[in-house]
């Protein structure tokens, strides 16, 4: 589904009484996302992504600006017709039911235009054509054989095993368990109970002269299968939530309440339940900020799988620009409710707009001197940083260095010179703490951890590819 | 805590230890002991040995002995009214005034303006009089009173009157009670809605359930502790109930001679007085009873309760 936002803005009015001066959460959010992407809105805490993402939702309503879906304009449908998923921040898993009540909630609600059968005839057709064909039978014999323990059978999973294998719902599952104990592996003996009793539903059906076919779908007054808008049955919800289970690999805890999981698991859950009603777009609220450095770099690889899995378009939000550019395919830097820039994450790294999107991005954050422009050579106090000609009238600019920018070289006669004070050695790099007059923060270099580094006065070459110059007032990028 | 410091926690838990014993356990035990007691007058403490007749003639098998014939009456009322009217008031009243300040609460809940005043207004019958409050319904539903005026009606409610059935009675009864019943509970729903995230709710909403299903599958469940607490409470109090009848009546019947308004506790009250110390055993018989009752509710909401309240949301 492709979304289209149109200058999108939310005001949360002032109120006098309080003091309470008229705050723009955003302003003029204009964006397009193609069909399948995954986009991250990138943005310090604050800066309005929370509630762009919240109006895409329909929870928040905008002030002006409009939402499309595809062509359709939904800025005015309210949430519960959307058809969206929302991963909340904090889950928000209904703590009183299942795991699999949970997944299964949004499908309760769901109403389709499908056809109207009769559920236990389908799956007893299931189980027959399981038994009637050469290669499911040869499966389910593994499966058996596997599955047994001092000749007992195990039943939970051998149970699961069916779910999986056979499409079998959970109740169906179970009751093929029972006929394999039943009729003690004699699968003529399951077959023919299984056409008996389909037999003696549809008597009982045509008793009250409901018509119904051989394989369990209800027939209209021209003795047709029809369609008609329901809701869905309880075996296709086992269905679906076993299948959304597996994809996001929860199937093992169906059954526990979400206080008994884990917060990576609770996090599947989350946006198992978000997927499951097949949403045309899906929301992710900070989906990674309550889970530990390493399971967030295993879940945010997790959630692009199963975005390219499921291929539906995605809108994240997130404060942690490592995540955004991880695992994104566009990213929106914003801040105080404006967007700054918007790009692949690679493009925004090497080519940021302005001060704000230089410094949002990269770790350890760009380097920051006053600088000048004089007679057509850039200069941090009196030192020419490069040889490269600036075509640029003489003014003072605020210079970016990324940390990787600086080569150690004495002899170069352009360059910089910094006052080393620490050296931390991270096995792969060396990370230089120095200070320098023009900048007022520390700045931090990384070299390889090959060069040796005297503390105190060390002048580097940089590398024009990753050296921005901004203007003073407007901090706008200057191209050079 | 260590066998040296033991005594010290005794001394200072002494205090309410003393009068929980003197006033609580002593009583209750004691209440137990008089039942059984034959023939017992609290008044000279004289007794001749144990038995069950007091019981059976609470319960009408026998004829209560050693009585006088006006005093027969109440006792015979026990099983024949106390008892029915006892459980009658408690599962009419009970739920009917729950799923009321559930509903009431909600509402209060999920308005904007003016959330405290309502919160407020609904509050104040809970720091009335419940005696005035009877006292009050009884000029309302009386033959001359606002019920009767605003629903065109001619019936006698309250009035000491032959007209004046067992049911009209119990329909004041019953209103009275549950007016009186609700505050207190759609306090403690508002608190409870009130720390239910709202993030359920966002998330319910985006799962497209109805606002019906919201309250039924996210709101109820999720507020299951404060309703279990509410309904063990108020299944307590509703066994207890007597003072709307003594205030609404001022006699346990509709008529002057009749008990067919007597609830358990107003039995257990009246035997105390009666019969110049000599029924207090019925009392007592009654109040065993009446102990049992409670004991055993309160037993099956815990069980229930296990399956279906669901702690920290």
């Amino acid at each position: 589904m492709k979304i289209k936002i149109e200058s999108l803005t939310k005001k949360f009015p002032s109120n006098e009484k309080k003091n309470i001066a008229e705050t723009i959460a955003v302003s003029d959010f204009n964006l397009e996302i193609n069909d399948g992407e995954l986009v991250a809105l990138l943005g310090p805490s604050g800066c309005g992504k929370s509630t762009t993402l919240y109006m895409i939702s329909g929870l928040i309503e905008p002030t002006s600006g409009k939402i499309y879906f595809g062509d359709e304009d939904v800025t005015d449908l309210i949430s519960e017709k959307r058809s969206i998923g929302f991963v909340f921040q904090n889950y928000a898993l209904y703590p009183h039911m299942n795991i699999f009540k949970n997944i299964s909630f949004p499908l309760t609600n769901l109403k389709v235009n499908d056809y109207v059968y009769f559920p236990k005839i389908v799956f007893l057709l299931k189980i027959k054509k399981v038994l009637s064909e050469e290669s499911s039978r040869n499966k389910l014999e593994e499966l058996i054989k596997e599955n047994t323990l001092e000749k007992k059978l195990d039943r939970y999973k051998l149970v699961n095993a069916f779910k999986k294998e056979f499409k079998l719902s959970l109740k169906y599952a179970n009751k093929f368990y029972t006929y394999i104990l039943k009729f003690n592996s004699d699968y003529k003996a399951i077959i023919k109970y299984i056409d008996e009793t389909i037999l003696k539903i549809r008597k009982a059906f045509s008793l009250f002269k409901i018509k119904i076919d051989e394989n369990g779908y209800f027939l209209n007054k021209d003795s047709k299968a029809f369609k008609k808008v329901r809701k869905l049955y309880r075996c296709e919800i086992d269905l679906l939530v076993n299948d959304i289970a597996r994809i996001v690999k929860i199937d093992e805890y169906l059954y526990r309440k979400p206080s008994e999981l884990s917060g990576g698991q609770q996090q599947r859950v989350a946006i198992a339940r978000a997927l499951v009603k097949k949403p045309k777009v899906l929301l992710l609220d900070e989906p990674l900020s309550n889970l530990d450095a390493r399971l967030r770099i295993e879940t945010r690889e997790e959630i692009k799988r199963i975005q390219k899995e499921t291929g539906i378009t995605t809108i994240f939000v997130t404060h942690d620009q490592d995540e955004a550019m991880a695992i994104s395919d566009k990213m929106v830097v914003m801040s105080m409710g404006e967007i700054q820039q918007i790009g692949e994450p690679d493009d925004i790294y090497r080519n940021p707009k302005n001060l704000f999107v230089a410094k949002f991005l990269g770790v350890p954050p760009i380097n920051i001197y006053d600088g000048e422009i004089k007679n057509g050579g850039l200069y941090i106090a009196h030192e020419k940083i490069t040889d490269k000609k600036i075509n640029i009238d003489d003014q003072k600019v605020i210079i970016g260095i990324r940390p990787e920018a600086y080569l150690l070289d004495d002899e170069s006669k352009e360059g910089i010179t910094l006052n080393i004070k620490k050296i931390y050695t991270s096995g792969r790099d060396l990370t230089l703490i120095a200070e320098h007059p023009s900048s007022k923060d520390e700045i931090k270099i990384i070299l390889d951890s090959e060069h040796s580094v005297n503390m105190g006065n060390n002048k580097f070459r940089l590398l024009t590819s990753k050296l921005y110059i901004f203007n003073a007032k407007t901090e706008k990028r200057v191209e050079f | 805590m260590n066998e040296k410091n033991n005594y010290k926690a005794w001394i200072y838990l002494a205090p309410s230890l003393i009068l929980l014993v003197v006033f609580a356990l002593y009583p209750l035990i004691d209440t137990f002991y008089i039942s059984f007691l034959k023939d017992y007058n609290y008044l000279t403490g004289d007794s001749s040995g144990f038995t069950l007749e007091n019981y059976e003639a609470l319960f009408g098998i026998i004829p209560a002995p050693d009585t006088i014939a006006q005093l027969q009456g109440p006792i015979n009322a026990f099983f024949e009214y106390a008892l029915p009217n006892t459980l009658l008031i408690t599962f009419v009243t009970v739920p009917i005034s729950i799923a009321l300040a559930l509903i009431i609460a909600v509402l209060i809940n999920s308005i904007k303006v003016c959330q405290r005043f309502f919160q407020t207004l609904f509050f104040t019958p809970y720091v009335t009089n419940i005696i005035a409050v009877g006292m009050v319904f009884g000029v309302i539903f009386s033959h001359t009173g606002l019920f009767n005026a605003i629903f065109n009606l001619d019936k006698y409610w309250v009035e000491n009157n032959p007209e004046t059935t067992y049911w009209n009675a119990m329909f004041v009864i019953f209103c009275d009670i549950i007016w009186y019943q609700l505050p207190f509970k759609i306090l403690i729903f508002v608190a409870g809605l009130q720390g239910i995230g709202k993030t359920y709710y966002d998330a319910a909403r985006i799962d497209s359930a109805s606002k019906i299903k919201q309250f039924f599958k996210i709101t109820v469940p999720l507020l299951s502790p404060q309703i279990f607490y509410i309904s063990i409470t108020s299944f307590i109090n509703g066994f207890k109930e007597y003072q709307s009848i003594a205030g609404l009546f001022n006699r346990p019947g509709t008529s002057g001679n009749s008990y067919n308004l007597y609830t358990v506790v107003y039995f257990i009250y009246d035997q105390i007085n009666a019969g110049s110390g000599h029924n207090v055993r019925y009392a007592c018989c009654g109040a065993v009873v009446l102990f049992l009752i409670i004991l055993v509710f309160t037993l099956i909401q815990f069980y229930i309760s296990k399956k279906r309240v669901h702690y920290g949301a």
